[in-house]
Parts: structure tokens; C-alpha cells; sequence
């Protein structure tokens, strides 16, 4: 019986130091009684005299993207349309999770027809233990800079060719969820997330029938290099079924280095991005081993200027003899934190015609693109 | 019941050893509150500011390697009301640190209390960042210095009772030494009573209402939005009919417009401080009322 105890109380004493939940909840009780008198014997705070009514309502926003494509092939070879509206919804639900919709409508430049789809919509964990962090629901998943970013939020009116090529303009997201886990590592930034989603269909990836969902595995690396500069460098495994019902394989890599001079922040900057997909898909017969990639340069000019290069190289994820090349120019006017207008030129060449291109291989595009946020909308990552 | 007994004993023991081996992490938005909770914690703390002392606390960038300090932290320490809205929740979140989410007893939120100033009737971005809850920059008041104080005591105090009598007994000792600072401080801007000043951003009213300043008008136009030619010439004609001398500024704003005004009227441009490291000498929250009153009696004389 005493040995019992013993280790009943040992066991107790290891999982205090091994648990904050456990621990926090412990220390609580234990301490409630030094807490209440505590509290009843400081001086009240007034409250405020003047505060803007409290209201259980959502965070909600809608972002506009309107623009103007022009491209140099085709008899109407130039569109106006309001390309997206994004609506979302942000709040937290309860002491242990917070929730967040986007609900997208977006209109087809060719047909003027509008399509509408829940972008995302999860659940995020705010209390689990040992630094885990869980998302439940519909979401896009952790590949690369471009993937978790909405299109809004980027700094070209594009996607990469090899993004596209690879995961389509949506991009890669699912239905499924999401583990991340901040490393113990005091010296630089690490998380490893690892997600399990039925996959929406894009270029690499279809959603099964059976049960072969898309794994990812993500781990982020971040460094101060100094006060003003950061390199972020990430991994990306991932493996689902391709339209042969056979498995595709992805490895993905995302370097970034970022100046940005703390006093001024506002007014200069600088984004040297890159990412690289090499997918290996096993096809009935064969198997296509294939790469894309992209560059960009980002530069803050001037406080509400930034001018923006990129460079894309791609093959499509069934054909490595298919290769796409692009250069493009963006130049963007930030009128605040909730209005930008950016244009860019693009010049494209593949080595084979298709016809979505009208049989062009060299062909050049220009968007014209108009942002704007009304209502409150959360910050993106960094 | 004996063994239920002996858990409870033995879970006290291990809890109240826990809370007592380890130094209390703090993590503070900003170096003033960080500065204040060093003067409240003392050695009780170890506190980390996000926002260095000379960058816009509206634009700090949420670097993940901010997260690391967040999800070891005991205590996280937050102006507030709206003013980094931008960058301060996602980092919360991104810490997977229950302990300090809001609504949970590691979070203070440092200006309940405070008596807000220009808290709008109805929210209009035309008008440029207005903030819904009112002008946030409140701690460029020192008699909200002392608010903030308490507010971060009681943060401590919830977390660590066992050090209430320490938290408390530094608390007066802050609350008495602003008390004494101000009495230099009001007296050293008594004769600049009613002085009319140009300020670059409308950051200033707090400081404004407790030295009895006046700010005819902002360089920028509107919150948020940078200074244009016509709001120049408007201000030119301001300082010269006004026969303004100063027009005070903040770390993180470029001089161009500021120097095109000086050269056309003659008036200084005074650098202020906004926080505490906005400048070496400025070391603590008392520092930073130093400087900046040195600084205005000086160009102002």
C-alpha cells in the first residue's frame, strides 16, 4: 500500500512538471484561497467612463478584388471583372478555441458567370499542452510563402506558374486538419506541423475515393539574422493519390530573406523569396519525376511604393519535357493598410503550344489589380 | 481517504515549489510597460518587449521568433484598446501558450482604467486610423503611468500571490516617485501653458492635456496618412500666423515634410520620445518624461 502511494504521488509530481495544463490547474486550486485575498485586498481600478459598446459579433471584413487582364493573344483579349470578394468571419468561440470563415464569391472574366466556395473555415485550438496547436476544418495547407497566404495578400496579381502548374490557381487545401508543435528550441524559431486532409482536386493531387488522403509535413525555420534582417527557410513533404489513382510524392523547399530597418519599417523594406516543388508521380506505366520553381524580389521604394521582380521556371507534374519560363514586373501603390493597386507585366514562353494560350508559345500578360477592405480583418503571417 | 489526503498535501508542496523556484517571464508589447514591469517585478521578473523604443507600435512586424518568447511566458502585458491590433493577437495565438491567451490570468490588459481621450461617436475610415476605443497612446500621460503600474501588479500578483507584499510594496514606490517627477514636471512646462505646437501625428494629446500644450494641427492630414503638399502649405500658414516655434515629432517618421516647414517658418522640429529606448539615455518609464520635457523647454524657450 505505501508503495502504492509512493508512486501515485511520484507519478503526480512528475506529471506537474511534465503537464502545464495539469500544472496550471493544480497550482490554481492550491492557490485559489492566497488569490482571493489577494484580489479583495488591492485598490479597484475604476472603469473606463468611455468605451465603444462591447459586442459578441465576429470580426467580419469583405475584400474586393476588382482588375483589368490583358492578354497579347486572342480577338477579345482584354477583361474587366471583379475577379473575387472575400468575406470572413473571425472570433473566438470559447476559452479554448477561436474560429475563422472565408466565404469566397468569384466571377469567370470569360463567361461573367460567378461561382461561390467556402475558402476556409476551422477551428483553432488556444489551450492545448506542450505547445501543440490543432486546426480542424476546411483549410489551405502549410506548403511554402504562397500557399497559406490569401491571393489578396500577395505581392504580385498572379500566382506563380509553378504554383499553378503544380497545385492550380486555388491552390492546395482540403477538408481535414492540421497539428502544429513549436519545437523547445531558445536559439531559432522551429514548428513542425503535419496535416491529414481530403484534398480539394488540383494538377498533382485528387480527392480519393478510398481513403488515400493528402499527408503534408511542414517544418519552419526562422532566424533573426539581425534587428533588421530574417531568413526563413521551410520544408515540405507531402503524398496523395494523383488522377491515376497512384501515389504523387511533393518535397518542397521556401527560402526568404527580409530587410526591414525597424525605425522606419513603414518606409523600406526588402523580400528575396524563393520556392522549389519537386514532385515525383507515379502514373500507370511510368513515372514523372518534375520540378518548378520561383524568385522574387520585393523592394519598398518609398512608403506607400513597392516594385516587386519575378522569375518562374516550371514543368507540370505530368510532363517533365513541358517547360513554362516567365519574367514579370510588378509595381504596387499601398494607399493604406486597406487599399492598394498594383500593375504588372508579365512575358511568358513554353516549348509547347497549348490551347488555352491559342497555340501561343511566347505571349505577354498585364493585370491591373484594385484590393480594398472594408470592415476588420486579421493580420497575416509575417 | 488517507492517500487523497497525502495527494493533496504533496500537490500543494509540488505546485508552491514550482511557483517559487522560477523567475516570472514576462513579455511586454511595448518598453514602457516593460519598463514599468521591471520597476513592479523586480527581481521577481525577467520582461521582454516586442517593440523596440523607437519603432511605430501601430507596425511592428509579427516575427515568429517573438513566438518562442510568447510560449514561455507567465505573463503578457498589453496596451491595448486597438493599437496593436495588427500584429499582437496572431502572435498570441501563434504562442500555444494557454497561460497568457486573453481572459486568462497571465493577460493584462494595461489600459483598463484609463480615462480615454477622443473616443469617436461613430467609426469612418475617411477619417484615416481612427481608433474605435479612443486615441491609444495613453501612456504618454505619467498619471497613467501609475494605471498601468496597477494594472501589471495585479497581473503579478495573480499569478505569483506569494509575492503580493514585494509587488505591492514596489508599486508605491512607483506610484510615489511619479508623484514627486510630476511636481518637477509640471512646474519645468508651467510658463508653456497654452503654447501652440504642430505635432507630425495626433499622438500627442495625452501629453498635450497633462503639460497644457496645444496642438493647432497635424502634419499628416488625416491618421495615418502622410503629409501632402496642400496640408503643408496649410500648415506653413499655420505657423506663421500662430507664430508657432515647434512642431514635434516622433522617432519613426521620416523629416522631409517636417524640414520643408522648418525652412519656410523657421520652426525646430523636436525629435519627442514616444517610449521608453526611443533614444540611450531614456532607460525607464521616469526617462522618458525627462527627455521629452527637457527637450520641449528647451525649444520652446
Amino acid at each position: 500500500m505505501i508503495k502504492f502511494i509512493s508512486l501515485l504521488l511520484y507519478s503526480v509530481y512528475i506529471l506537474s512538471f511534465c503537464f502545464s495544463q495539469t500544472d496550471s490547474a493544480k497550482k490554481a486550486d492550491s492557490l485559489l484561497l492566497m488569490q482571493i485575498q489577494s484580489e479583495m485586498q488591492q485598490t479597484p481600478t475604476s472603469q473606463p467612463k468611455q468605451r465603444v459598446a462591447a459586442s459578441a459579433n465576429p470580426d467580419i471584413s469583405v475584400i474586393g478584388d476588382f482588375r483589368g487582364l490583358y492578354r497579347s493573344y486572342g480577338y477579345h483579349n482584354f477583361d474587366a471583372v471583379l475577379n473575387e470578394a472575400e468575406f470572413s468571419f473571425q472570433s473566438v468561440v470559447d476559452p479554448y478555441v477561436r474560429a475563422d470563415f472565408f466565404y469566397s464569391i468569384g466571377e469567370d472574366a470569360a463567361t461573367g458567370n460567378f461561382s461561390s466556395e467556402i475558402e476556409e473555415g476551422y477551428l483553432t485550438t488556444l489551450s492545448l499542452p506542450a505547445h501543440l496547436q490543432l486546426k480542424a476544418g476546411r483549410l489551405k495547407q502549410q506548403l511554402g510563402r504562397v500557399n497559406p497566404v490569401h491571393a489578396h495578400a500577395l505581392p504580385f496579381a498572379d500566382m506563380p506558374d509553378a504554383f499553378v502548374n503544380f497545385f492550380g490557381e486555388e491552390g492546395l487545401k482540403g477538408d481535414g486538419v492540421s497539428l502544429s508543435w513549436l519545437l523547445s528550441n531558445h536559439t531559432f524559431f522551429q514548428e513542425l506541423t503535419v496535416e491529414a486532409t481530403n484534398v480539394s482536386n488540383n494538377p498533382s493531387f485528387e480527392r480519393s475515393k478510398k481513403n488515400n488522403y493528402l499527408y503534408l509535413a511542414h517544418l519552419k525555420n526562422f532566424w533573426d539574422l539581425s534587428a533588421n534582417a530574417t531568413l526563413e527557410l521551410g520544408l515540405t513533404g507531402m503524398q496523395g493519390e494523383n488522377l491515376s489513382k497512384k501515389i504523387t510524392n511533393i518535397g518542397a523547399v521556401d527560402l526568404t530573406y527580409k530587410w526591414k530597418p525597424v525605425r522606419y519599417n513603414t518606409y523600406k523594406s526588402v523580400t528575396f523569396q524563393n520556392e522549389l516543388y519537386y514532385s515525383q508521380a507515379m502514373l500507370d506505366s511510368s513515372t514523372v519525376n518534375a520540378i518548378g520553381f520561383y524568385s522574387m524580389l520585393n523592394i519598398q521604394v518609398a512608403k506607400r511604393w513597392f516594385l516587386a521582380g519575378r522569375f518562374d521556371y516550371s514543368n507540370t507534374p505530368y510532363s517533365a519535357q513541358f517547360v513554362q519560363q516567365s519574367g514579370s514586373l510588378t509595381l504596387g501603390w499601398y494607399a493604406t493598410e486597406f487599399q492598394k493597386i498594383e500593375i504588372e507585366g508579365k512575358y511568358t514562353t513554353m516549348n509547347e503550344a497549348l490551347p488555352e494560350n491559342h497555340n501561343e508559345k511566347n505571349f505577354e500578360m498585364a493585370y491591373l489589380r484594385w484590393i480594398f477592405v472594408i470592415g476588420t480583418h486579421g493580420a497575416h503571417q509575417y | 481517504m488517507k492517500t487523497k489526503i497525502a495527494l493533496t498535501i504533496f500537490t500543494i508542496i509540488a505546485s508552491i515549489k514550482i511557483s517559487l523556484s522560477g523567475t516570472i517571464h514576462v513579455v511586454t508589447t511595448t518598453q514602457d510597460t516593460k519598463s514599468i514591469a521591471e520597476l513592479i517585478g523586480g527581481n521577481k521578473v525577467d520582461v521582454f518587449a516586442i517593440a523596440t523604443g523607437y519603432q511605430n507600435p501601430h507596425f511592428v512586424d509579427p516575427k515568429p521568433s517573438y513566438i518562442i518568447k510568447l510560449s514561455n511566458a507567465d505573463l503578457f502585458v498589453t496596451l491595448g484598446l486597438d493599437l496593436e491590433a495588427g500584429w499582437s493577437p496572431s502572435l498570441l495565438t501563434s504562442s500555444k501558450n494557454k497561460k497568457i491567451q486573453k481572459g486568462s490570468n497571465g493577460y493584462v490588459d494595461a489600459s483598463v482604467g484609463v480615462t480615454l481621450m477622443q473616443v469617436p461617436s461613430a467609426i469612418n475610415r475617411a477619417e484615416g486610423d481612427i481608433h474605435i476605443y479612443g486615441n491609444p497612446h495613453y501612456w504618454l500621460d505619467p498619471l497613467n503611468g501609475k494605471i498601468i503600474a496597477r494594472n501589471i501588479c495585479n497581473g503579478l500578483e495573480k499569478i505569483s500571490p506569494e509575492n503580493k507584499d514585494f509587488f505591492e510594496s514596489n508599486l508605491k514606490i512607483v506610484d510615489a516617485q511619479i508623484d514627486l517627477k510630476m511636481k518637477a514636471w509640471t512646474t519645468a512646462m508651467a510658463s508653456f501653458k497654452g503654447t501652440k505646437v504642430i505635432a507630425y501625428h495626433n499622438e500627442w494629446c495625452y501629453f498635450e492635456n497633462r503639460f497644457g500644450l496645444t496642438i493647432v494641427d497635424f502634419m499628416e492630414p488625416k491618421p495615418g496618412i502622410p503629409p501632402t503638399p496642400s496640408q503643408l502649405v496649410k500648415i506653413i500658414k499655420e505657423v506663421k500666423e500662430n507664430n508657432i516655434k515647434v512642431i514635434i515629432t516622433s522617432p519613426y517618421f521620416t523629416a522631409s515634410s517636417s524640414d520643408v516647414v522648418s525652412k519656410q517658418t523657421g520652426a525646430k522640429t523636436l525629435v519627442l520620445a514616444t517610449s521608453v529606448g526611443a533614444f540611450d539615455e531614456i532607460k525607464t518609464y521616469y526617462d522618458l518624461f525627462d527627455y521629452n520635457i527637457k527637450l520641449l523647454t528647451t525649444g520652446l524657450k
